[in-house]
């Protein structure tokens, strides 16, 4: 019994993270009908910036999370601007907006490899290797503290969605571009900022995954079959989906991994993805992608 | 009556415009170019007589192995309009399938390619039947995590080598002649691929291909078979995919998951076939020969893997942002297309 509630507790710890990664990809896509394939590689800018400051600085990397978030937010803002800004005002999926992502996170794989070679690295604060003991179940404060950061910043998106005259911009976006302008809400607008924010909690998430995974550039291949996993699962575009899909394949993930072999706790995510998508072929997002 | 002289106005465009495309599919089509081009590739070897061409022939079979693998996405990624970011699992199947029995019974690849791509077709053919059920992204996103499956399942599996893959016997062939017969086998199938591109592009199934890259449900409604066409075009792409990887596998001696199943292959096939032009027969062929060259004057000036990935990355992004259409594409809508590149 221990053992499941422990297994259980690493894997909703973990899921908060990965609700983190898959909110901003989520979020774009809501706004934009953009895949960003490369949101993983972002996430892992996010991670660098985290190192960095903490190697140099000894910046603690929850502390850094801020930090980390403007950083990717101003790459953000470049990014659409440079690449996406005339595919944002399509508003429609297309195939080459998704190889346009594709291209972006080769970019990315190919300079941080450059710069900082493919090994693996990992930002070690104290806590990343201690726990917490409650009778016979151990919480690495590690995973812990990320998973609470992980939902104090997924609660505030929430919040800022759903009380201000912005977040309700963006939430109308989603749902109706065409009616959302012609309400007065300035798509233009909109998107960019939507994007910005969706990097910015990439690299939120990377300050994270610094201390919990270690990392390195070309690791982004994995994550993105993760991530899409996981936004598939609860419905592309949905915020609350992605929280739950995460939750949900992280804790079959954590089961998998402690009974099976945690080889196969990687594939849960591949399989699920398969399977999610076996069941429902049109996909589980929804019917909007059908009218391209 | 200004009504009437508009109609004649339109009949009379509308003529003078079918004259221009009769004009135009009356002109012979490109066929000696694509076969002078065969003829002298094949003597091509005869060079190594005079002298250690080695790196030549080196650089054309590389040339010919990415012409057969783009010209072999084209079929599905540009008549069919389904972007598989996954596609060197079928490369890997294939290297694999041949290499294994190479390996175990002494057979050389060169004698069973075509079985590899046999059996990455079957892979293929179930995987299609699994996969192309879904639409635009959800297919992209399920190439890349077949693509992730198959990388742990390559690097887990103990009997064929694992992540540390097998080493391949060599021909008993001097360093002179050693390239040759590989050479001869990848121009085999690339010329195999642009020719079964070819045809399928002017038969009644690659109609339905296009018809189903344009709009799906209207293809089905017009009594097109979609999921069997759809099945079948991947099934043929991954056949020369496969053939390819066996002879590569032999060629260089030794199978390893992280040699076949990098992403940077899938991309270059991917890049190769957009920088061309998508859905033509030269198109991928041009984008072949112009990204290997390109990628050789990165490797020999700046030397880095990831300088590579790099410059593959913003070849793309500028590709697609400004040309989407490729080369080939782009030249043909402007009706610049030179006869030389006209395959279609």
């Amino acid at each position: 019994m221990a053992d499941i509630l422990q297994i259980l507790i690493l894997g909703i710890a973990l899921g908060g993270v990965y609700a983190l990664m898959a909110s901003g990809l989520t979020l774009i896509f809501g706004v934009m009908r953009i895949v960003n394939l490369a949101h993983p590689i972002l996430i892992i800018c996010g991670s660098f910036v985290t190192y960095w400051l903490f190697r140099l600085y000894g910046l603690d990397p929850i502390v850094s999370m801020p930090i980390a978030a403007v950083v990717l937010f101003c790459i953000g803002i470049v990014l659409y601007k440079l690449v996406f800004e005339r595919e944002a005002a399509n508003a429609k999926y297309s195939e080459m907006t998704v190889l346009l992502t594709f291209a972006v996170a080769l970019v990315f794989d190919g300079l941080l490899g450059f710069l900082f070679s493919n090994t693996q690295r990992v930002t070690s604060p104290a806590y990343a290797t201690e726990a917490i003991f409650i009778g016979d179940v151990f919480i690495p404060k590690g995973q812990l503290f990320a998973g609470i950061a992980s939902l104090v910043v997924i609660a505030a998106l929430v919040l800022f969605l759903q009380t201000t005259r912005f977040g309700a911009a963006i939430r109308a976006t989603t749902q109706n571009r065409a009616a959302a302008q012609l309400m007065g809400v300035n798509v233009g607008l909109v998107s960019l900022v939507t994007f910005g924010i969706g990097v910015a909690l990439a690299g939120a998430a990377g300050a994270l995954v610094s201390f919990i995974f270690s990392f390195f550039p070309a690791k982004h291949w994995e994550w993105m079959a993760i991530l899409m996993a996981l936004v598939v699962l609860g419905g592309m575009g949905k915020l609350v989906g992605a929280v739950v899909g995460a939750l949900v394949l992280s804790v079959i993930a954590a089961f998998v991994g402690a009974y099976v072999g945690s080889t196969w706790s990687t594939m849960t995510f591949f399989l699920a993805l398969f399977v999610i998508l076996l069941v429902r072929p049109q996909g589980l997002f929804g019917d909007k992608l059908e009218e391209t | 009556m200004s009504i009437g002289m508009n109609v004649d106005d339109v009949v009379e465009a509308r003529r003078r415009h079918n004259a221009v495309l009769a004009a135009e599919g009356r002109r012979k089509h490109s066929v000696a170019v694509p076969l002078g081009l065969l003829a002298i590739l094949l003597v091509l070897p005869a060079i190594q007589m005079f002298g250690g061409y080695n790196y030549v022939l080196h650089l054309a079979l590389y040339t010919f192995m990415y012409v057969a693998m783009a010209s072999s996405w084209n079929i599905l990624g540009g008549y069919t309009g389904y972007i598989s970011l996954g596609h060197n699992v079928f490369f890997c199947i294939g290297g694999y399938f041949s290499g294994m029995i190479l390996a175990y019974f002494g057979v050389s690849t060169l004698i069973t390619a075509p079985l590899a791509g046999l059996a990455a077709a079957a892979v293929g053919f179930l995987v299609g039947l699994v996969t192309l059920r879904m639409r635009g992204p959800t297919f992209i996103i399920s190439s890349i995590a077949l693509l992730m499956v198959a990388r742990i399942l390559f690097d887990n599996w103990a009997f064929i080598g694992g992540a540390n893959g097998v080493t391949l016997p060599q021909l008993a062939l001097d360093a002179t002649w050693m390239k040759v017969p590989y050479y001869y086998a990848m121009l085999v199938i690339a010329a195999l691929a642009v020719w079964t591109s070819y045809k399928i592009k002017h038969s009644k199934f690659g109609l339905g291909l296009r018809a189903i890259s344009q709009d799906e449900v209207k293809a089905e409604s017009a009594g097109i078979d979609t999921r069997f066409y759809k099945v079948s075009a991947f099934a043929i792409s991954a056949f020369f995919v496969g053939m390819a990887g066996a002879v590569w596998g032999e060629y260089i001696t030794y199978l390893r998951p992280n040699i076949f199943l990098i992403i940077l292959i899938a991309a270059n096939m991917v890049l190769m076939c957009i920088l061309g032009g998508k859905g033509t027969v030269a198109g991928p062929v041009v984008g072949a020969v112009l990204l290997i060259a390109f990628n050789e004057v990165f490797v020999a000036t700046l030397g880095s893997s990831e300088i590579n990935i790099l410059g593959t990355g913003v070849i793309m992004v500028i590709v697609l942002l400004y040309f989407p259409n490729g080369i080939v594409g782009t030249l043909a809508q402007k009706r610049r297309l030179p006869r030389f590149l006209d395959w279609d």
